[in-house]
């Protein structure tokens, strides 16, 4: 099967930039020339780290109470960042001393972020906590700014895709405040070290990420046997009261369900508990916990479960964290784990309906490399499969947004508060899933008649703010679609629109570029 | 059965069970009812929603998690305080919250339950499109609407349902429209999305900041009122599932249903007498309070009739107690009724589609299911 490059730029790539169709080689080996290097990360290197964010968040919260304490009324402080308060915390979902009108208005990023006031346009902050805030605000906004200029710009959008790819898998979502300063950083410091790696270092890196730690509720997780619920006990008197703080098996169960074997994984309820058990204690520090400066992670022995454990029918011996990181290797390297990680990733690039042969030689080529990316993403591309012209994906709209600003060669600037209230307004708001099993990715999700007038909206703003005079709308649509993409009508209309505005917009909303083929 | 489960089904007078025999069909006369579907994803606390206070296992199993305060609708059961506007439609007669039910799937996923929900079978992938979707196709004529950013599941399978989302600002040109016109008619897939996407956003939008579920279910409600609006609805919302911290997030959470039901009810307007809102979830979640303040994934769960046309002021369900013995795997309710069963019967009794069309085409497979009777106004 021919390997063209205009179907490694669309259905394996983030959609062709100018020039890029010009590259040596095949498609398949413009793809394996990818895999070869990790990508330059330019764009991210002025973020901080999460250890760095969650010292900034305390000094957030404690400047907030002290606020509070001076001034009686509360109404001043409006504290919208995130609310882990304690290192084993009661934190709520909003943060203490929001409002419910400012948690509603906080539903999508786009709202969240886009209807924020321009912060250098703002006054003077009024406070300490308030001039804090607004540091944490801007840095989410350079970090979702910095991920769409990546996407855009970058020489190595198959990896790209991958990452991103992977960031779905293991969703998070900024709807939940206390993981919301954090969305972005897991990306970049657990997913794109490890993108072309070993999935059981790419799984424990995530499993590990304060990101994920709070959004799925491990952070407060303690064993109902551990020190720390003993102590707990014996401070309520030992009255035999349940302990208030215990197990919370909410990651536990996503690992096995979305993570690794499925939920056709042949897991068990008691699976799920003694996997919740066996990762008890894998928490993020708190702000009386002295910390090394890039420490994001924290085991707590005190809250972990002791004793051995029991997950899908191999015995764990009590190892404190090296315990729950054994079951991660063992769900790693499982067979459904290959099957379930493959379905997915054959679905994401190549079909809704994913070739079965297709699935099956990648888990296979999988599980020979000992869960090595690097091999399954070679066994899909190098499959004459993955490549046949009946093979084609709806664009998710995120998807069309990048492919939109790579054919335009649009900037993405520091602020992209428009940029995320549009992927709000499409459908798929920044970092925010409706669940832990991600966005959705069939074209039966995204192809509704409401989403596509949106994208002929969004076709149309994109197209505004193409630079005219670099080449001509039918010049461009050859240069990212392909020759064999532009042709008939659509070749016809874009030479005839009434002007270069009228014939961007007619290739960014063409269902030509709606597909990824 | 122990003292405690009969001292509730006492409690509940038989009167108040919705009984599980099929009714004679008693079609809608007209056709002018109207159906929405609420779905919370993310598995909504029923005892928290509407606690069985006088339960002595309640308090034992939530402890510090148990709801204060609870406004007491009857000698069992009260409403959540955040539940204001609700509790005031269950005293006008107008609200039916039901008791153990959840779809037939049994297992602890989301996704799979709102999938198994969504496509009206016993199974996730028991079905590509929705039943909401198969009940327009099957209905005469009139149409189904969701106030969603994409098509959610329920109300795939028909070419008469629209999804709406607040719209981007710019108008789109015309032109542009009519080149397109050739291009998308070419494409099969694309097609006829394309030729109703010109007429999806005609709706403006109207006010600006929040679109939370009060104001989807306003606009919903407003959309169905008109005399040739939707008959069938869907409104969605998420963030319904509360491992840990549950007290705080539910108390928002709920004041935003309750001011949504309110909002719904004004927006159905003239419409509300035959009106049918159905609040449901995928499944209920753990009895017994977490480590963390919250509860985990269970199966019973509850639902709540709305609405003008629903003979309301009681409770219904058959409720299985929570005594350890009675709780499903030692740790939740047990789900006693299919919440098919209660959509068959306002499939049948309030939109008006004939039975055997509800039993071959809109839940295939659900004969057993008998559809429940007695909860619509006479």
């Amino acid at each position: 099967m021919s390997a063209s490059k205009a179907t490694a730029a669309n259905r394996f790539g983030l959609g062709a930039r100018p020039g890029e169709l010009d590259r040596a080689g095949d498609g398949r080996q413009i793809l394996l020339a990818q895999l070869r290097e990790p990508p330059s990360l330019a764009e991210f290197r002025d973020l901080p780290g999460s250890a760095a964010t969650l010292q900034r968040e305390y000094e957030q919260q404690r400047a907030n109470r002290a606020n509070r304490s001076v001034e009686a009324a509360p109404k001043s402080s409006k504290p919208l960042m995130a609310a882990s308060s304690e290192s084993i915390s009661e934190s709520t979902t909003t943060a203490p001393g929001m409002d419910g009108a400012s948690a509603r208005r906080g539903r999508t990023a786009g709202a969240r972020i886009a209807d924020a006031p321009n912060d250098s346009a703002e006054r003077e902050p009024a406070t300490p906590a308030e001039a804090l805030r607004r540091e944490l605000r801007r840095q989410q906004l350079a970090e979702f700014a910095a991920r769409y200029r990546h996407a855009a710009s970058t020489d190595a959008p198959f990896v790209e895709r991958l990452t991103q790819f992977w960031s779905n898998h293991f969703a998070v979502s900024i709807d939940k405040g206390n993981a919301r300063l954090y969305a972005g950083s897991m990306e970049r410091e657990a997913i794109r070290p490890h993108v072309l790696g070993r999935f059981e270092d790419l799984l424990v890196a995530v499993e590990s990420h304060p990101a994920m730690l709070r959004y799925l509720d491990n952070a407060v997780s303690i064993g109902d046997d551990s020190r720390a619920a003993r102590r707990a006990q014996r401070m309520s008197g030992g009255n035999g009261d349940k302990p208030r703080r215990g197990l919370n098996e909410n990651l536990a169960r996503e690992i096995l369900e979305l993570h690794t074997v499925g939920v056709d994984g042949g897991y068990r309820q008691d699976d799920v508990i003694e996997l919740a058990r066996a990762i008890t204690g894998w928490s993020t520090p708190g702000p009386r916990d002295a910390q090394e400066a890039d420490a994001s992670f924290v085991f707590r022995a005190n809250a972990h479960e002791p004793g051995a454990r029991r997950v899908l029918g191999r015995d764990y011996a009590e190892g404190g964290v090296e315990q729950g990181r054994a079951v991660l290797a063992d769900l790693a390297r499982h067979p459904a784990t290959a099957r379930h990680l493959s379905f997915k990733l054959a679905r994401h690039f190549v079909a809704d309906e994913p070739p079965p042969a297709l699935v099956e030689r990648m888990a296979q080529a999988y599980l020979r490399s000992d869960g090595d990316l690097r091999a399954l993403y070679r066994s899909l591309i190098e499959s004459d499969q993955a490549w046949s012209p009946a093979a084609r994906k709806f664009k998710t709209p995120n998807d069309f947004v990048i492919s939109a600003l790579r054919a335009g060669e649009l900037p993405v600037g520091n602020e992209a508060r428009a940029l995320i209230g549009l992927l709000a307004s499409l459908g798929q708001p920044v970092f925010t899933p409706r669940s832990p099993a991600g966005f959705p990715d069939t074209a039966a999700d995204w192809s509704n008649p409401d989403g596509l007038f949106k994208r002929i909206q969004a076709a149309q703003l994109f197209a505004a703010r193409v630079d005219a005079y670099s080449s001509t709308p039918y010049q461009r649509a050859l240069s990212v679609l392909g020759s064999d993409a532009v042709n008939g009508d659509f070749a016809i209309g874009l030479r005839r629109a009434g002007s270069a505005s009228e014939g961007y917009a007619l290739l960014f909303a063409s269902p030509a570029f709606q597909w990824r083929s | 059965m122990d003292a405690q489960r009969r001292g509730l089904l006492a409690a509940f007078g038989a009167s108040a069970l919705l009984t599980l025999f099929p009714g004679a069909t008693r079609a809608a006369t007209g056709h002018d009812t109207r159906f929405l579907l609420v779905l919370l994803r993310g598995g909504l606390d029923g005892l928290h929603l509407l606690p069985p206070y006088a339960d002595p296992a309640c308090a034992r199993l939530r402890g510090e998690g148990a709801v204060d305060d609870p406004i007491r609708i009857d000698a069992s059961f009260g409403l959540h305080p955040a539940l204001q506007q609700a509790a005031m439609m269950y005293r006008a007669r107008e609200l039916l919250p039901i008791v153990a039910i959840a779809p037939p799937y049994r297992e602890r996923s989301h996704f799979d339950a709102q999938d198994c929900l969504e496509n009206g079978t016993a199974s996730p992938t028991g079905a590509r499109d929705g039943w909401l979707g198969r009940c327009v196709q099957a209905m005469p004529g009139g149409a189904g609407f969701a106030v969603a950013a994409v098509m959610p599941l329920a109300l795939r399978g028909s070419d008469r349902a629209s999804n709406w989302w607040p719209p981007l600002p710019k108008d789109v040109d015309p032109q542009l429209l009519q080149r397109l016109q050739p291009l998308y008619a070419a494409d099969p897939r694309l097609s006829e999305t394309f030729e109703r996407s010109t007429h999806a956003a005609t709706m403006a939008r109207d006010g600006k900041g929040a679109f939370a579920l009060p104001e989807a279910m306003r606009i919903a409600a407003q959309r169905m009122s008109a005399v040739d609006g939707p008959r069938i609805g869907f409104v969605e919302d998420s963030g319904w599932d509360t491992h840990r911290n549950q007290a705080q997030v539910l108390q928002r959470k709920l004041a935003e249903l309750d001011q949504g039901l309110a909002a719904a009810r004004a927006g159905f307007g003239a419409a509300w007498p035959r009106t049918v809102i159905a609040v449901v979830t995928e499944f209920g979640r753990t009895a017994a309070i977490n480590g963390t303040g919250g509860t985990d994934h269970g199966t019973g769960g509850m639902a709540l009739l709305c609405g003008g046309a629903v003979r309301g002021g009681r409770i219904g369900g058959d409720w299985p107690g929570l005594a350890p013995a009675q709780l499903n795997q030692g740790r939740d309710l047990r789900a006693t009724s299919d919440l098919r069963g209660l959509f068959k019967s306002v499939l049948t009794e309030h939109i008006g589609l004939a039975e055997s069309a509800v039993e071959s085409r809109v839940f295939p497979g659900s004969r057993a299911v008998a559809p429940m009777a007695g909860w619509r106004a006479a």
